[in-house]
């Protein structure tokens, strides 16, 4: 036998050589391209959510500007201070840090050490630090060498700088700073931008792995919003609610919007009883606050929470009201378009109408009735038969017709979280007669106030229905321009020849009807009173009104609509002439001169004009009596001296023509003290003024109505001025039937 | 026999030489080529294969350096910081075994014959042995002597090479018979199994009877023996399968096996899941070396039997196929120095001790990757074990002395 291999033997051996390495390897590459290449990702991301910690950074919020670039709304960096225990190693270090931060951030120190002990590599100790706290952080790093175990983490926080300015448009944000309400809840994506994320590698301890492994993904930044609102506008605005809420004892807070007529922009848009988003939780009624905090502790949260949402509730959007008369511009616009009414139809009251047949008579404001008017008149007296009558004409069908093309039965989609749906007698538009009669003058149905001042703006611009929109642009991080939100214009309802009608009909009515509170010489007020009882939602043995005011200025070529409405004012007056009409005319007043609108005076008013005070000091008396007659001007002289050594008022201040100004020849001055105006008539007025030696400016109204009475003085009763100071005196119509 | 076999390898020279087609370029190498085979000539019977060497060492090295990194983790958290802990004890028996390794080499293969009934004895009496030794992880597996401790079955499977090889290579022409060829070699199998079993070690039985049924189909057993064990292997799987619902154990690491993500299962597949989310992670390219994440506490000890998990995850789809086509050269290698021993014992003892390694390979790496239900084989060359090891390095020893007498090129 020899020693050497068989074939069969080497044969068999090629066979064991081909199954190992032809079979077996080649096996194991396919599982391999199998668990890699094809599985490989799912297996990675199983891996990954053992493995990762993923930490959230917060993207800075994009900030919010008025039209004119003011900030709103802006985010400031705050810091989070993170303990990294897993870091900690040593207890001298633990010692160090804990004792530090206990420093620091006042937190108490054995807790500190308590979370110092945890496995963990992240354990928020503080957030929202202010940059001062961060820096003395940082001074405590640097100073004891402390590179890991403590670390701060970039957040931000949303300041309003104006604090309850435009609140109820703005929002507020949360603990996230994620937008809770208003601009900073319906723009949340676009504010918010992306946040970042910090991954750290863990072992199966959870503890961090000792090498370093981390990635940062940088957080995107939010964009900003350019808004329509301007500040100017909103602050007149939001001063004349909080005046009207004081002087009318208003219960249950007002609103304004103003919006330019032709594109929808909302200009202003006040809700007062606010509350500041800076502190959004905190109940800013502090009658309120004591109410809720002497209930039971049980019934406490509920009762926060309710006001809570009181008062971020935005009145102009959410809430819904029953327009009243100043719906009857709606109707007068619907017999307008249908033909069924003209300017010099003849409507005869009695103060009363049975509108149909077997219906319970219902009374007009004025109980004498006002006789016989014509269609103009009959707006002007918001005469209540005469638009029943008018609505009867309608029919059921038109009216609702109308109603829905005027955009009350839709959500006008303005971009504003918590737009409520208008409440009409039903969804398809059916009522009774006697609905159709009530609703012709704006009762017993709710739209919300922007449906109101929507469809006021669509008789103001010629009869087209925009969108009203809040956002004019959407900015980058660095101000450009990323998105502009164009006017849309969604249908138009009337004909632009009704819409000029109505228009000069409510013209009419601001110079010599209802709304002349409203008025404001030089400007072309167009407007229309309400006042609508809250019937079913007054108070048990009371009765409640919302007074309104809507008008439009300029009448030729109105720019600017706005609407003024004040809930449950419960002072002397709570006619919408005598409580929204003065409201809306002081706003107009610094408004529409900021808005560059020049002023035309009519004949009447031109004579009421005030004059320009010349520079008289230094002249000789007679040189200066001359130049004051020039002006239409009187003079008084006081001292004995040749020359003017000074003069009341200054030079260059207005006083109206035959006013007077006092001139010193020496250096002896007189001081008066200022008399209540307040409820005086034009001519007690003049007599008390030149009594004492002041000049008044008058302001407000059309002087030689009969009924006009001082409401407001700008200087108060009995501060010591110079004689001849201006004082300016604000007359109201005090006419109650002026609804 | 042997004339027969040189005149075969002179055919083969001649052939050779009429490769060249260029005339000019056959001349001008005719006279180095002559030069060279005269060097080889000299050089056959006492040159060990360079190819085989060069592989070995390269697949240490590389299994070193991965045993570090994957080691280290472990050794850091586990073994009072010190990263080094594992590899410290690794390289000085890797030391150990080179050197053991080029010892050997040199040593004739022959001396093998004398120990081939003795090293089977010492494999019982070892076997026996482990059966009182204290469990580690439920398992009699160890043998602790001092702080020095090996597994028997590492004894065990060379005694079973370098036994079969003996008696085969003495009964070659006897093989075809029952009584040669079948019931010594079962006399030997029988015990080891039952032995292997009482451990239990089910992976080491699964090597020792491939490595029994691949010697004895070269030495030449009629292939009818191993239609008639697949057959039985077949139907008890059958019954076991079919019949039987009283195995839970088995059932429970079949479903942990099939199903490794699910939660339902009553064994525990933490291990096989860690391994394969490494090997997932690792994708192509890998996520380099050193940059292992699943190697930090996740996978448990991953410098043991799961250490392929982490080369896949450090080194990526292409990393591993490479150190796959590495241990596949070195399995070719080896079965070609074999298969050109200088006789049957040779061959035989060759073949043994080179599909022991590719066995082991090919198992691990489908333990690994979840081909096959998770059982305890190590990777050689890269598994933490130092008596392993250094045994491993010996037994490459011996295949390196089979080379020096083989008839092959060994450049």
């Amino acid at each position: 036998m020899s020693k050497g291999v068989t074939i069969r033997m080497q044969r068999r051996s090629m066979i064991v050589l081909i199954i190992l390495v032809f079979i077996g390897f080649p096996l194991l590459a396919f599982r391999l391209i199998n668990l890699q290449i094809i599985q490989g990702e799912f297996l990675q991301k199983k891996a990954s959510e053992q493995q990762l910690t993923d930490t959230k950074i917060n993207s800075k919020r994009g900030t919010i500007f008025d039209r004119n670039m003011k900030p709103l709304a802006q985010s400031a960096s705050v810091w989070t201070v993170v303990l990294e225990p897993s870091y900690i190693d040593s207890d001298e270090k633990r010692e160090l840090i804990c004792s530090g931060m206990h420093e620091i951030l006042d937190i108490d120190k054995n807790k500190l050490i308590e979370l110092s002990k945890k496995r963990s590599c992240y354990t928020i100790i503080k957030k929202k630090v202010e940059s001062d706290i961060k820096d003395k952080i940082i001074e405590f790093k640097t100073k004891n060498k402390i590179t890991s175990g403590l670390r701060l983490i970039e957040d931000y926080k949303r300041y309003y700088p104006f604090k309850n300015f435009a609140a109820a448009v703005l929002g507020f944000t949360g603990a996230d700073s994620q937008g809770l309400a208003g601009v900073e809840a319906y723009y949340e994506k676009t504010l918010k931008g992306e946040p970042g994320r910090i991954l750290t590698a863990r072992n199966a301890l959870g503890t961090e792995m000792p090498f370093e492994y981390e990635q940062l993904v940088n957080p995107t930044p939010g964009c900003s919003l350019k808004l329509c609102i301007d500040e100017c506008i909103q602050r007149f605005m939001e001063k004349t609610l909080e005046e009207g809420i004081k002087t009318h004892k208003v219960k249950n807070r007002a609103t304004a919007i103003a919006m330019d007529v032709n594109t929808g922009e909302i200009l202003g848009m006040a809700v007062k009883g606010d509350f500041d988003p800076n502190e959004p939780f905190k109940i800013a009624n502090p009658e309120e606050e004591q109410r809720i905090s002497a209930l039971p502790e049980e019934e406490r949260a509920k009762a926060k929470n309710e006001a809570l949402s009181y008062q971020w509730r935005n009145k102009a959007i959410s809430d819904t009201y029953y327009p009243g008369s100043v719906f009857k511009m709606v109707t007068a616009s619907m017999g307008l378009e249908l033909d069924v009414v003209n300017e010099r139809s003849n409507f005869n009251c009695t103060g009363s109408i049975k509108p149909y047949e077997g219906a319970r008579p219902i009374g007009c404001h004025k109980r004498s009735g006002h006789g016989s008017q014509n269609f103009v008149e009959a707006l002007c007296h918001s005469c209540n038969p005469a638009f029943i009558t008018l609505g009867q004409r309608i029919g059921v069908e038109n009216f609702f017709k109308f109603y829905k093309s005027f955009g009350f039965h839709n959500k006008t989609g303005i971009d504003l979280p918590g737009e409520s749906s208008d409440l009409f007698f039903s969804a398809d538009g059916s009522m009774a007669l006697i609905d159709l009669c009530v609703a012709s003058m704006g009762q017993n149905f709710g739209v919300t106030p922007i449906q109101m001042i929507t469809a006021a703006a669509a008789i103001a611009n010629g009869g087209n229905i925009v969108q009203p929109h809040i956002v004019k642009e959407i900015l980058d991080e660095n101000g450009n321009i990323i998105k502009r939100i164009d006017p849309i214009i969604k249908r138009q309802v009337i004909s632009e020849k009704t819409a000029k009608r109505v228009t000069s009909m409510l013209y009419e009515n601001a110079v010599h009807g209802a709304a002349k509170n409203a008025y404001i010489p030089g400007y072309r007020v167009a407007g229309k009173t309400g006042t609508s009882e809250k019937i079913g939602l007054s108070a048990p043995g009371q009765k409640d009104y919302i007074s309104s005011f809507c008008g439009f200025a300029p009448a030729d070529d109105p720019k600017i609509a706005m609407l003024v409405f004040f809930d449950t004012p419960k002072g002397e007056q709570y006619y919408g002439s005598a409580v929204a009409a003065p409201a809306f005319a002081a706003a107009m007043q610094d408004i529409l001169p900021y808005m560059g609108i020049e002023k035309v005076y009519n004949e009447e008013e031109l004579e009421k004009i005030d004059t320009v005070v010349p520079d008289l000091v230094g002249k000789n008396i007679s040189e200066a009596k001359n130049a004051a007659a020039s002006l239409s001007l009187n003079t008084t002289i006081i001292g004995n001296g040749n020359a003017v050594t000074s003069q009341t008022p200054d030079a260059s201040s207005h006083i109206p023509k035959g006013g007077t100004i006092i001139l010193h020849t020496d250096s002896s001055s007189s001081n008066i003290k200022v008399p209540k105006f307040i409820g005086l008539s034009v001519s007690e007025v003049n007599s008390t003024a030149s009594a004492v030696g002041l000049n008044t400016k008058l302001s407000g109204l059309k002087l030689e109505e009969p009924d006009v009475k001082v409401s407001s003085q700008s200087i108060p009763e009995g501060t010591e001025v110079p004689v001849g100071t201006v004082i300016t005196l604000n007359f109201v119509h005090n006419d109650s039937s002026g609804e | 026999m042997k004339a027969k076999r040189v005149k075969k390898v002179l055919n083969e020279n001649n052939s050779s030489n009429h490769l060249g087609d260029n005339k000019a370029l056959m001349v001008k190498q005719k006279g180095k080529q002559s030069l060279f085979k005269k060097l080889q000539l000299l050089s056959i019977r006492s040159d060990m294969d360079v190819p085989f060497l060069f592989l070995v060492i390269t697949i240490l090295v590389i299994g070193l350096i991965m045993m570090f990194s994957a080691s280290y983790p472990n050794a850091f958290y586990l073994h009072n910081h010190d990263s080094f802990y594992f590899i410290k004890n690794q390289l000085v028996f890797a030391f150990l075994g080179v050197a053991a390794m080029f010892a050997v080499s040199y040593i004739d293969y022959h001396i093998f014959h004398k120990f081939a009934v003795p090293i089977l004895g010492v494999s019982f009496l070892l076997l026996m042995v482990v059966l009182v030794m204290p469990p580690i992880n439920g398992v009699h597996r160890w043998i602790q002597l001092g702080s020095f401790s090996f597994q028997a079955s590492e004894i065990t499977k060379f005694a079973i090479v370098v036994s079969f090889s003996h008696f085969i290579s003495f009964n070659l022409h006897r093989m075809h018979t029952f009584k040669y060829g079948i019931l010594p070699y079962l006399l030997i199998l029988a015990p080891t199994i039952v032995l292997l079993a009482l451990e239990p070690h089910i992976s080491c039985s699964v090597i020792v009877v491939l490595l029994a049924a691949g010697m004895l189909f070269i030495g030449g057993i009629k292939l009818r023996w191993f239609g008639m064990v697949l057959g039985a292997i077949a139907s008890a799987l059958i019954y076991l399968v079919v019949f039987t619902d009283k195995l839970t154990y088995a059932n429970n690491r079949i479903s942990g096996w099939l199903d490794p993500f699910g939660a339902s299962s009553g064994v525990d597949t933490w291990q096989t899941r860690q391994g394969l989310y490494a090997i997932g992670s690792g994708g192509i390219l890998g996520l380099g070396l050193g940059h292992s994440r699943q190697k930090y506490l996740y996978i448990p000890e991953p410098q043991n039997d799961f250490i392929f998990s982490v080369v896949c995850e450090e080194l990526g789809f292409v990393g591993a196929v490479i150190i796959l086509l590495l241990f596949a050269l070195l399995v070719w290698r080896g079965m070609l120095i074999a298969i050109h021993a200088k006789d049957k014992f040779g061959m035989l003892l060759g073949i043994g001790l080179t599909a022991q390694v590719g066995l082991q390979v090919i198992l691990n790496i489908s333990v690994v990757t979840n081909t096959i239900p998770n059982t305890g084989i190590s990777l050689p060359f890269f598994s933490y074990g130092g008596t392993s090891l250094m045994m491993l390095l010996a037994q490459m020893g011996v295949i390196l002395s089979i080379s020096r007498s083989s008839r092959l090129e060994k450049t």
